[in-house]
């Protein structure tokens, strides 16, 4: 009973955390985007237009839900949870600290205490193309199907690529355990980032093509494709898949903190307690988020063909190479155990 | 006709990423710059005597109005704007608008009206907020064009100093 408690209590904060920070996110977006364009940004709904995403969510409630003639309607319907669920679902295998006392019980800060959650992860990252492609597909209008089509192609490509990059970090670390790769790195010097520079930098360019963020948004090209996948989506479900986006790109991030940058380790002071551990992961993961960001008011989009060359002919031999490298270093190093 | 040298790019230029550094550190930068949008409501307008915002009608410092509905302005209005009937006074003047409308939503604030009255009765003012919930709210009478010469003082002067060169050249000719 106690169990189950704790662990509806861990599903219920996970949530409303995610949720909350895909709010901020929507939120942040337009604020960097304006601020970077010399402009205020919305600053009429609460101080400082903290109340936008409230606002924004009450009105796709209120809107009209219009399912475009000769749609599959079933699927049309499931698409967009298909896309959000994946992505809220990943954030169970992510530590966000160490182990927490609450009345005499030894709680860990993590949602679920699967050993191979690295494994986990990337197929919950895999799953998330059907929400895109069926979404696309479902809709029965060619800019969505086009869009689906080409956002599915640039995941698969991509994933390959992350997969490699994540691999030469568990490599290293010798395990598939997200709480053991946090715990092989506790000081700053043993952080990954300075093992694997290249997998890092690569793992950060694939997350943008991973979550379908500027420069590599194809999904939805605007000039070309009107909005892509969810040209045809409106009201919540057209919400529903920037929920999940902005839910992508915070676990994403938490994973690009967690695998590089020693997840919820504090830099200098290793005996911090938990909550300091918690503020460390999202002040992290917060990096990352403005990195989405900052690169998407920065940045061009690419052309697709430049898309796909980057990610066959570049990216995935660089990987490889990587992972043959990290290998061949372990298996020297350590091999002799 | 130009010949457009194509660039040779150098290694870092072709690897692309310190580019994308260079201009992540150009958007950075922009980002604590101080906004240019201006909050519209909160920081109004700058207006100067120079601002020909609506007509209005100047009341002289006797309390009458110095408009004698001569029907110059109405003539002159490329957007027939304006509407006057005039009726009898017992003022020296005999003569004084009973009706006069300017319909807001047609005005141009071109300032022709400003030019062509010859008793100098009205002017552009520095009013320029124009809202309401109906087309017939918008056309102003006589008591809301009214404004005490005060109010149109430094607009005054300063279409006395403009019409002054005029004079100068007409009287060498």
């Amino acid at each position: 009973m106690e169990a189950l408690l704790i662990a509806v209590a861990k599903v219920v904060v996970i949530f409303a955390g995610m949720v909350t920070i895909a709010g901020l996110m929507s939120l942040a977006e337009r604020k960097v985007s304006a601020w970077m364009q010399y402009r205020h940004g919305p600053n009429r709904v609460g101080p400082f237009g903290i109340l936008q995403p409230l606002a924004d969510g009450l009105k796709f409630i209120f809107k009209e839900e219009l399912v475009p003639e000769g749609a599959n309607r079933l699927m049309f319907r499931l698409a967009p949870a298909l896309a959000a669920m994946p992505a809220m679902l990943t954030m169970a295998v992510i530590p966000v600290g160490g182990t927490v006392v609450i009345a005499g019980r030894e709680i860990p800060l993590s949602m679920t205490d699967i050993d191979i959650g690295v494994l986990f992860l990337l197929s919950m990252s895999g799953l998330s193309v059907y929400g895109v492609i069926l979404g696309g597909w479902a809709s029965n209008s060619k800019y969505s199907l086009l869009g689906g089509l080409r956002a599915s192609a640039q995941m698969i490509s991509y994933e390959l690529t992350l997969i490699l990059t994540i691999l030469a970090v568990v490599l290293l670390s010798g395990s598939l355990d997200l709480r053991a790769i946090v715990a092989a790195q506790q000081h700053v010097g043993q952080w990954n980032i300075w093992y694997q520079p290249l997998a890092f930098v690569l793992f950060t360019i694939t997350m943008f093509a991973e979550t379908n963020r500027h420069p590599f948004d194809f999904a939805e090209c605007e000039p070309e494709l009107v909005g892509g996948f969810h040209t045809e989506y409106s009201s919540m479900r057209f919400a529903l898949y920037f929920l999940g986006e902005y839910c992508a790109m915070t676990v994403l991030s938490c994973l690009a903190a967690t695998l590089f940058l020693g997840g919820p380790s504090v830099p200098f002071w290793p005996a911090a307690p938990w909550y300091v551990g918690v503020l460390s992961l999202l002040a992290k993961a917060g990096f990352f988020l403005y990195l989405f960001l900052w690169v998407r008011w920065t940045l061009p989009r690419l052309r697709f063909d430049q898309l796909m060359r980057l990610g066959w002919k570049v990216f995935l031999p660089l990987a490889l190479l990587n992972l043959l490298a990290t290998g061949a270093v372990v298996a020297f190093t350590h091999g002799a155990q | 006709m130009g010949i457009v040298q194509r660039k040779d790019l150098s290694l870092a230029e072709r690897l692309y990423l310190p580019e994308v550094v260079r201009g992540l550190s150009i958007t950075f930068r922009k980002m604590f710059e101080k906004p240019m949008t201006r909050q519209y409501p909160e920081e109004p307008l700058p207006k100067t005597e120079v601002t020909r915002g609506q007509p209005r009608l100047v009341v002289k410092d006797d309390g009458n109005v110095a408009c004698v509905s001569c029907g110059m302005c109405e003539a002159a209005c490329p957007a027939y704007a304006i509407t006057i009937d005039g009726g009898e006074t017992e003022r020296p003047i005999e003569r004084e608008p009973v009706r006069f409308e300017i319909d807001m939503l047609r005005c141009i604030l071109c300032g022709f009206c400003e030019e062509a009255c010859p008793k100098d009765a009205i002017f552009m003012s520095d009013e320029l907020e124009l809202a309401d919930s109906s087309r017939g709210a918008l056309v102003y009478d006589l008591e809301m064009l009214k404004r005490p010469k005060a109010a149109l003082q430094k607009r005054i002067d300063y279409v006395y100093r403009l019409n002054q060169r005029w004079r100068k050249s007409s009287s060498t000719s």
